[in-house]
């Protein structure tokens, strides 16, 4: 039952790692860039959220399209100043202009709320369901179900919308998708703001059972990778996949090995998928 | 003027910086670990510039190398001249056991693999408190001041047993360049499977390379370990400060020169240690805000280092003689 219990717990989180972790993958699979920076937007989120709930008494679930709306500015801004100039560069120029900003904002975010972690209280979050021996909790019950509100509305933006169809072109061929008469830039702009506002939309559903703080976007680096590289980099289904298997990886893990050892397990599990299998489990399809 | 006496030039300067700062001071033990991280940049160099793989864990090898001396000496009483040669071993076996998986990967999946291992030894050195005592750190024992112990009482010797590790690396970083493994990295790093149908054996130069890198890498562990006489498994294997740090001091340099680990040190470290100086007392957070600021502000406008300043300042020159 213990077992049971912990995969039920495992794939209600591992759905709002899948939605935290889509931006990641869909900046990727858009302009090859892989943003270590990504992991700040759930503490930009976060704190969005944080704010709304102790300054205006919102619901920090209910806040969400507040920290999505902050971040995608943010990333509206990042890209075009930015992130845009080191699309050509040598690798190594991109993964340290990331580097630079994700040292800017954990510090950014010390200098304005310092270093104290913060948390919410709302009525549900002692609460549970219980389905016979079950218990589901509410907050994880109300955090993935945002996660599947935000990943169908993601589905259906990119598969119906013009910008979304757009975008996969620009993925697939930016200079054919060019002659289209489609602004490649304006693209890119869009897939980083989207990326980013996704990832902070993760981080204000989960507040009602986590603690903020500049910091905490460090706890999700590994994590985020995990997912993305287990569902092949630049896949957007395979970061759903990936975000599952995280979720249920890490509560089976806390089964049988001491807390401390709890993130050793998921390291060696990327760094097997990585040896093994580099394009992901799910196969890299765009 | 000819290279060889700039060169000597540097090295004299070099020489005589030591002596002039004040010996119990702040800034000789900035300048130490300014020798320090340029050759560990130097060190990183030749995986990262050589063989054109960002390695985002070397601060694996500086862990185990900083552990591996220190716990000879506690234990067992054996110097760290000794330990350092046990390091060299020890991390070039952790360079072979991190080569295997990761070798065949490239760019984003180099990095974040090797970022991963890194970690995997934090956290086994956290855990593993009956050998590293765990998170509440080791201290180096004290031995009687000599060379022979590697002790000493005031920070000059450690300045320049640094300086001499940054002469040493660059050396074996130059000469490897130089020699037919270094052109072998040279054609891998320009296409790895046209390099591959000519007949190199990509796979032994990749981890030949690693191996010599992880065991430098590792002998600076025991320097700094010897230096900083108190560490914890969150300061060696730290992946901000320690592996990313390297491979940024490299880049900023310039990435793949010999001069490159070493512009970028003298540029990173003092850099931090001022704005340590003139911002800590005004907010926490923000000497890192600004130095994570300047990091932006010299990868827009250098993306290939430092380096290119002085190919753009002798071609501008050699345009004027012409």
């Amino acid at each position: 039952m213990e077992f049971v219990q912990a995969i039920v717990d495992g794939l209600l989180i591992g759905g709002v790692y899948a939605v935290i972790s889509i931006g990641l993958t869909l900046v990727y699979g858009v302009m090859g860039i892989v943003n270590f920076a990504q992991a700040e937007f759930v503490m930009i989120g976060m704190f969005v959220a944080w704010f709304a709930w102790a300054w205006l008494g919102i619901d920090p679930v209910l806040a969400a399209p507040l920290s999505f709306a902050v971040a995608f500015v943010i990333g509206w801004i990042l890209q075009g100043q930015l992130i845009a100039r080191v699309l050509k560069a040598p690798s190594v120029a991109q993964i340290f202009l990331t580097v630079g900003l994700l040292i800017v904002f954990e510090n950014g975010a010390l200098m304005m709320f310092g270093s104290q972690f913060r948390s919410v209280t709302t009525p549900y979050q002692t609460m549970s369901l219980s389905l016979g021996s079950l218990f589901i909790s509410l907050p994880y019950l109300i955090a993935f179900g945002m996660s599947l509100i935000c990943g169908a509305a993601l589905w259906w933006f990119m598969r119906s919308s013009w910008f979304g169809r757009a975008m996969r072109a620009t993925a697939l061929n930016p200079s054919a998708a060019q002659l289209m008469g489609i602004d490649a830039g304006m693209m890119y702009r869009i897939a980083f703001a989207l990326g980013v506002g996704l990832t902070a939309f993760g981080g204000a559903i989960i507040l009602p059972y986590a603690t903020v703080s500049p910091a905490v976007g460090g706890d999700y680096v590994i994590l985020m990778f995990t997912v993305v590289v287990l569902g092949g980099l630049g896949s957007v289904a395979g970061a759903v996949v990936g975000g599952l298997a995280v979720g249920v990886i890490q509560a089976l893990s806390a089964l049988v090995f001491p807390i401390q050892l709890q993130n050793l397990i998921l390291f060696l599990v990327f760094i097997a998928v990585l040896a093994v299998r580099p394009q992901g489990l799910v196969g890299a399809s765009r | 003027m000819k290279r060889w006496m700039i060169m000597l030039m540097v090295l004299a300067v070099a020489l005589l910086l030591p002596l002039s700062l004040d010996p119990q001071g702040y800034w000789i033990r900035v300048l130490t670990f300014t020798f320090l991280f340029a050759a560990m940049a130097q060190a990183w160099n030749i995986v990262g510039g050589l063989a054109n793989q960002t390695s985002l864990g070397h601060a694996a090898f500086f862990g185990i190398g900083a552990y591996t001396s220190t716990v000879l000496l506690m234990k067992f009483g054996i110097s760290p001249w000794i330990g350092m040669i046990a390091a060299a071993g020890l991390g070039g076996v952790a360079a072979f056991a991190i080569a295997i998986p990761t070798m065949r990967l490239e760019g984003h999946y180099f990095a974040l693999a090797t970022l991963a291992f890194g970690e995997v030894l934090r956290v086994v050195a956290n855990v593993w408190t009956s050998v590293t005592g765990g998170s509440s750190g080791i201290s180096v024992p004290f031995s009687p001041p000599s060379l022979a112990n590697y002790s000493f009482k005031l920070l000059r010797p450690h300045a320049y047993i640094a300086l001499a590790a940054l002469v040493i690396v660059t050396a074996i970083f130059e000469a490897i360049r130089r020699s037919a493994m270094g052109y072998r990295l040279q054609a891998i790093k320009e296409n790895a499977s046209a390099a591959e149908v000519i007949g190199v054996d990509t796979t032994k130069i990749k981890l030949q390379a690693a191996i010599i890198s992880g065991m430098l890498m590792a002998m600076l562990g025991t320097l700094y370990a010897q230096v900083a006489v108190f560490f914890d498994p969150d300061t060696v294997f730290n992946a901000g400060s320690i592996s990313i740090r390297v491979a940024l001091i490299a880049i900023l340099g310039g990435v793949g020169t010999p001069v490159g680990p070493i512009l970028g040190a003298f540029f990173i470290i003092p850099l931090e240690e001022l704005m340590n100086d003139w911002f800590s007392a005004s907010a926490a957070g923000l000497s890192q805000f600004a130095f994570g600021l300047i990091l932006i502000i010299v990868i827009l406008w250098r993306p290939r280092g430092f380096v290119t300043l002085f190919k753009s300042f002798s071609a501008k020159v050699g345009r004027a003689h012409a």
